[in-house]
């Protein structure tokens, strides 16, 4: 009698852990599809303007330009150089898929064309597509949450995102680590196809800005060459600023100067 | 008994018997002309193919050589170990290298270039572009890349202002560029890059001409301007990422690149070079082009091989032809065995037929190959109805008219090589002449 009882007291407990098994699952989803839209949300808001600096440290020169921004969503953003006055107003305007550079100097619009998306933009070792993807985690890669406790004394989420088979993306997989307390990130590492680390972003200097975290500086290794880097410190950035439409057009790229 | 004595007799005397057994073998061959005929058309046949074959390898692989180093190597090319591996902008040779090289090998002609990559607009359209800088008046006396202008002219000089008064330069554009981009000589184009010093580098440019397709890579992307128009464009103005040479004799290739080798290792010793670029390195165009080179090795091979088979085929017509004169001709060698000839100068008759046969075969082939190739084809095979730019062939691009060459020595080696084939294939049958039995044979 006692064995059975006790087995069927087993038998509720498994019953009831699978009935709650995919309710625990869903929250843990929930959890993964948020921190996911938070990371794909977190620089681009509404719409948003800032004010940065990008260091670009390479084997043959170093190079710090000063740069203003603005971006309406994923959908497009401008960027204007303002130092060094060799390269003032040299603009990269951003509209869904396209990328047109303004040169002050010879007083010319040029398209960048999509067989150099992978190509450097401005000299530094972010490429032209990181400017313009509009590929999001959410969208283009199936995430999970690979960690998630203390490492290095902080409390974190590892979330690893591998790009869904039809997607057009540049990266085989990308793993985000989140600050568990502010939500920011603090590493982004980029695999190939091959599951071969690629370059490194380093996030730091988080400030809260209106509801969210924001991690004013990001540094971005490139695997191959350790002795090189380039770093971009937000010196100011605002998000829901009101921004019309129109102004991402290529009349305003030249009146940007 | 019998047959040793007249192995004897034929010891002494057979020095004179030669003429009347090759006399014997002419009129033996005539006694069928159209057998005979037959078995020379089909080797002669053979010969002719087998020389066309020759002239036109022999054609398209020196015009192949010709195109390669004429029209863009030059016979040797000096550049740094880092721009030779990856392109490295900055992997550059101080300008005084040219100097001391120029001063110490007078006799070779040396044009300096630089590379770089860029992003050229025209209108609506971009294309990624390679930047090639060249000296307009050092490169003619290498290569003829200047004179291979389609379209427009080859000026790489100032070209007249914009309305608004920007300077702009003259460049020269390759065909499949000027196609993708719709542009025409008189176009205005836009390059833009990363210079030298990391800034943004933007120029406005004129296209002078459009130049024939060269190789495959730069007919697609390539850009010609002036070394001047580079180094405004990049700011950089250190030196140089290549230097093409041209050997007055081809033959002392070796040796000369021994020499300047030397001098340039000399040069680097007294003036370092910067670590990242790495070592200066010299290559000939076979170390630069080395799939070319092994194709034109490989070519040499697959001719003699093809060669034999084609020779071979005919040479079977040869191998019937003896078969059947010989198996008609049983009794009569009955009757020569008989009267005392010794069977060894038979069977030499026989060879002598076949030798004939072949020789006669080798100087018609021989003749009608001169024919075809100095008279129909001299001009060469012209493909160009069909293929109008040519076709590319390991990177090089072919022109479509495809000479003949008919070397001296392929001929030779041609004529030789249908004889002694068949010889080997005339050897079996006649074997059976020296087992004819009088007896037997004549019954």
């Amino acid at each position: 009698m006692t064995s059975h009882t006790f087995s069927r007291r087993k038998l509720v407990q498994a019953l009831t852990a699978f009935v709650l098994m995919p309710l625990s699952l869903c929250a843990h989803a929930m959890k993964v599809d948020e921190l996911i839209r938070h990371i794909d949300d977190l620089w681009r808001g509404e719409t948003s303007q800032a004010t940065m600096s990008m260091a670009v440290k390479t084997q043959r020169y170093e190079r710090s330009m000063t740069l203003e921004s603005w971006s309406s969503g994923k959908k497009a953003s401008l960027v204007v150089i303002r130092e060094p006055v060799k390269d003032r107003g040299v603009a990269t305007l951003k509209v869904d898929d396209n990328i047109w550079n303004y040169l002050p100097k010879i007083n010319r619009v040029t398209k960048v064309p999509s067989s150099m998306m992978s190509g450097s933009w401005m000299g530094s070792h972010f490429t032209n597509d990181d400017l313009v993807k509009d590929s999001t985690f959410a969208d283009d890669y199936s995430s999970t949450i690979t960690f998630d406790g203390v490492r290095d004394g902080q409390k974190i989420y590892e979330i690893t995102s591998v790009a869904k088979l039809d997607a057009a993306v540049v990266w085989g997989k990308v793993v985000n680590v989140v600050d568990q307390k502010t939500l920011a990130p603090t590493v982004a590492r980029y695999y190939d196809e091959e599951d071969k680390l690629i370059r490194t972003l380093r996030f730091d200097e988080v400030k809260q800005i209106g509801e969210r975290f924001v991690p004013m500086r990001m540094r971005l290794q490139p695997e191959d060459k350790p002795d090189e880097s380039t770093v971009i410190t937000y010196e100011d950035i605002r998000f829901g600023v009101p921004i019309e439409d129109s102004f991402f057009s290529l009349q305003s790229l030249q009146r940007k100067r | 008994m019998s047959t040793s004595t007249s192995g004897d007799s034929t010891r002494t005397t057979g020095g004179s018997r030669l003429p009347t057994l090759i006399f014997m073998a002419w009129r033996n061959i005539w006694r069928n002309p159209a057998r005979s005929g037959l078995t020379v058309a089909a080797l002669a046949g053979s010969l002719v193919l087998l020389l066309l074959y020759l002239g036109l390898v022999a054609g398209m692989t020196r015009q192949m050589v010709d195109h390669a180093t004429d029209l863009a190597l030059g016979h040797m090319q000096l550049h740094r170990q880092a721009f030779v591996d990856d392109q490295d902008l900055y992997a550059t040779l101080p300008w005084n290298t040219l100097k001391e090289l120029e001063t110490a090998f007078p006799d070779l002609s040396m044009a300096p270039r630089l590379y770089a990559s860029a992003l050229a607009s025209a209108g609506d359209a971009s294309n990624g572009v390679l930047i090639k800088a060249v000296d307009p008046q050092r490169e003619p006396r290498v290569t003829r890349l200047l004179e291979e202008v389609r379209e427009g002219t080859s000026d790489l000089g100032p070209a007249p202002p914009t309305d608004a008064g920007l300077p702009r330069h003259h460049v020269l554009i390759g065909a499949q560029l000027a196609r993708n981009m719709n542009i025409t000589p008189g176009a205005e184009l836009i390059l833009v890059t990363q210079a030298a010093d990391a800034s943004i580098g933007n120029a406005l440019y004129q296209v002078a001409g459009v130049l024939k397709p060269i190789d495959p890579a730069f007919d697609r992307q390539g850009v010609l301007m002036s070394i001047g128009a580079f180094q405004s464009l990049m700011v950089m103005d250190q030196g140089f990422h290549e230097l093409s040479f041209k050997l007055k004799d081809v033959s002392q290739l070796d040796a000369v690149q021994a020499a300047v080798a030397a001098k340039v290792q000399a040069l680097t010793a007294a003036q370092p070079l910067d670590k990242l670029g790495g070592p200066p390195l010299l290559r000939n165009w076979r170390q630069i082009a080395p799939a070319l080179a092994d194709m034109i090795s490989m070519y040499d091979g697959v001719v003699w091989v093809i060669g034999l088979i084609v020779v071979a085929l005919a040479a079977l017509g040869m191998v019937n032809t003896m078969i059947m004169a010989i198996h008609e001709r049983t009794r009569e060698f009955g009757v020569l065995r008989a009267i005392g000839m010794d069977k060894r100068w038979l069977l030499v008759m026989v060879l002598i037929e076949s030798l004939l046969l072949a020789l006669i075969s080798a100087v018609l082939g021989v003749v009608a190959a001169l024919v075809l190739i100095k008279g129909l084809l001299k001009d060469g095979i012209d493909l160009s109805a069909s293929m109008p730019d040519g076709f590319d062939m390991v990177g090089i691009v072919i022109d479509p008219v495809m000479p003949m060459q008919l070397e001296p020595m392929h001929v030779i080696y041609a004529a030789l090589l249908v004889i002694a084939i068949t010889m080997i294939a005339a050897l079996l049958p006649s074997w059976r002449v020296m087992r004819v039995k009088p007896a037997e044979s004549m019954r």
